[in-house]
């Protein structure tokens, strides 16, 4: 089924020479409402981010430039060392991150892959940074839908605010007695030390089959 | 040494508002450099420019002097003047000769002729059937702006407008972005809550929210701060939670 925001990245497959496209929206403290995909590589290379705190992603946010790397296989990925592993791993030649820009308000990124490696022209960044503008309207709209309380149901292209994964921190901060920030930090360290995803993690968690009370430190 | 020409000035005033828009501006130093290089561009000795504001009263937000002469002028010329009439129609409004101007705006008159002032030229700041005010333009000698003056004057209001409604757009924008912060925060706190609910009482996530939503019904408080205070662990709602959760 396709989710909530894939007509939104559409706009940007169709358009620019990649292969796939997610749309994610920020506000300022970085918390993060994932839109849309268009494949489920795309809602990988946004789960991924989201799931470690770090990639060009968050670089893109932080100067409202586009970030881009041409050659996935060959770059360094100094910034961002665990989101580069875990991006080596994916079919992925090529990935540009783009600010999403509401008016000269920065609301969000969009992650653009592409199978092959190469760079993006000048003319196709420039492209992609008016579409840009064009959907960010629209993206923080359904950011602001899913958000509520009666928001539409969270899927795998369209995850929103990931809602399990915030149950799952809420119960480990009563597990273990301790803050939001640690019971989260300790979820995405289990997750990644045990080469799980954080929403299957989370979702073991909420269905009660994995209790951190009973983890060793 | 010559004056510089008018097309001169002309072309610097329009290099003038186009670098403004591209930098970070100030909306006010922006009109105020257009009503000050309008007055000399068309050889007028004052200007004024009144904006809408939310309630829908044209205010002065602009003038080439302080003058309380000026204010006072710009205010009669807002109530009963050339200034709303322009306002109104969306259309230029120019006066040739104050003193023979009819009867329609007669505080107007005899102010501006008390300063000094026998024409005036209103220009409307519109953009696509919007519009959002006037720049008035006096002048101490008698006559009608030509129809080129008159299309100077528009051309550099036209790119003011597009300026106050940028900065307009940019102000909305940063509305949008802290509705989407607190949207988001809340989501993440109550959904947090619900987590710390679900584990201390053993509830559902559904049951957890009831919980938590009669609570703040309860207490009059919003979901939000009863969210905070149990993922805070400040406030301990399960103790209650059960008979609450029952309706």
């Amino acid at each position: 089924m396709p989710g909530a925001g894939t007509d939104l990245c559409a706009r940007f497959v169709d358009a620019l020479p990649i292969t796939g496209a997610s749309i994610a929206v920020f506000d300022t403290t970085g918390h993060q409402s994932s839109v849309g995909s268009s494949d489920a590589i795309a809602a990988r290379i946004d789960e991924l981010q989201f799931e470690l705190g770090e990639g060009p992603q968050w670089e893109a946010i932080r100067s409202t430039s586009p970030v881009c790397i041409p050659d996935v296989a060959r770059d360094s990925h100094s910034r961002w060392p665990m989101f580069g592993t875990a991006l080596q791993a994916l079919d992925v030649g090529a990935l540009f991150e783009i600010p999403l820009i509401l008016s000269r308000v920065c609301v969000g990124a969009v992650g653009l892959y592409r199978r092959t490696p190469g760079s993006l022209a000048v003319s196709d960044l420039a492209l992609a940074a008016s579409i840009s503008s064009l959907v960010s309207a629209a993206a923080v709209g359904r950011a602001l839908a899913s958000a509520g309380d009666n928001g539409p149901p969270e899927t795998a292209a369209s995850p929103a605010i990931r809602r399990e994964v915030h149950q799952a921190t809420g119960m480990i901060l009563a597990q273990l007695e301790t803050t939001a920030a640690v019971a989260h930090a300790r979820l995405q360290a289990y997750a990644f030390s045990n080469g799980r995803t954080v929403h299957e993690v989370a979702h073991e968690v909420v269905s009660r089959q994995l209790n951190f009370r009973n983890l060793s430190e | 040494m010559s004056e510089p020409t008018r097309e001169t000035k002309l072309s610097a005033a329009f290099v003038m508002l186009a670098d403004t828009l591209i930098a970070d501006y100030d909306v006010v130093d922006l009109l105020h450099s257009l009503v000050e290089r309008c007055a000399d561009i068309l050889d007028t000795e004052a200007g004024g420019i009144m904006i809408v504001d939310t309630s829908g009263e044209l205010q002065l937000v602009a003038s080439t002097s302080e003058e309380s002469s000026l204010v006072e002028i710009m205010q009669l010329n807002a109530g009963a003047g050339p200034c709303v009439q322009c306002f109104t129609t969306g259309l230029p409004v120019t006066v040739g000769d104050i003193e023979n101007s009819g009867n329609d705006w007669p505080d107007f008159r005899r102010e501006a002729l008390r300063q000094g002032f026998h024409s005036v030229h209103a220009t409307p700041m519109r953009l696509r059937g919007q519009v959002l005010g006037a720049m008035n333009l006096f002048s101490t000698t008698k006559g009608a702006l030509n129809p080129e003056d008159i299309a100077v004057a528009q051309a550099l209001a036209d790119v003011a407008t597009i300026g106050l409604l940028q900065e307009r757009s940019i102000r909305e924008s940063e509305v949008v972005a802290g509705q989407l912060q607190h949207a988001l925060n809340s989501r993440i706190l109550i959904e947090q809550a619900k987590g710390v609910l679900s584990e201390n009482a053993g509830l559902t996530m559904s049951e957890a929210f009831t919980a938590l939503r009669s609570y703040a019904r309860d207490h009059n408080l919003t979901l939000r701060d009863v969210a905070s205070g149990v993922v805070e662990r400040s406030m301990d709602i399960t103790a209650r939670a059960p008979s609450r959760v029952r309706k």
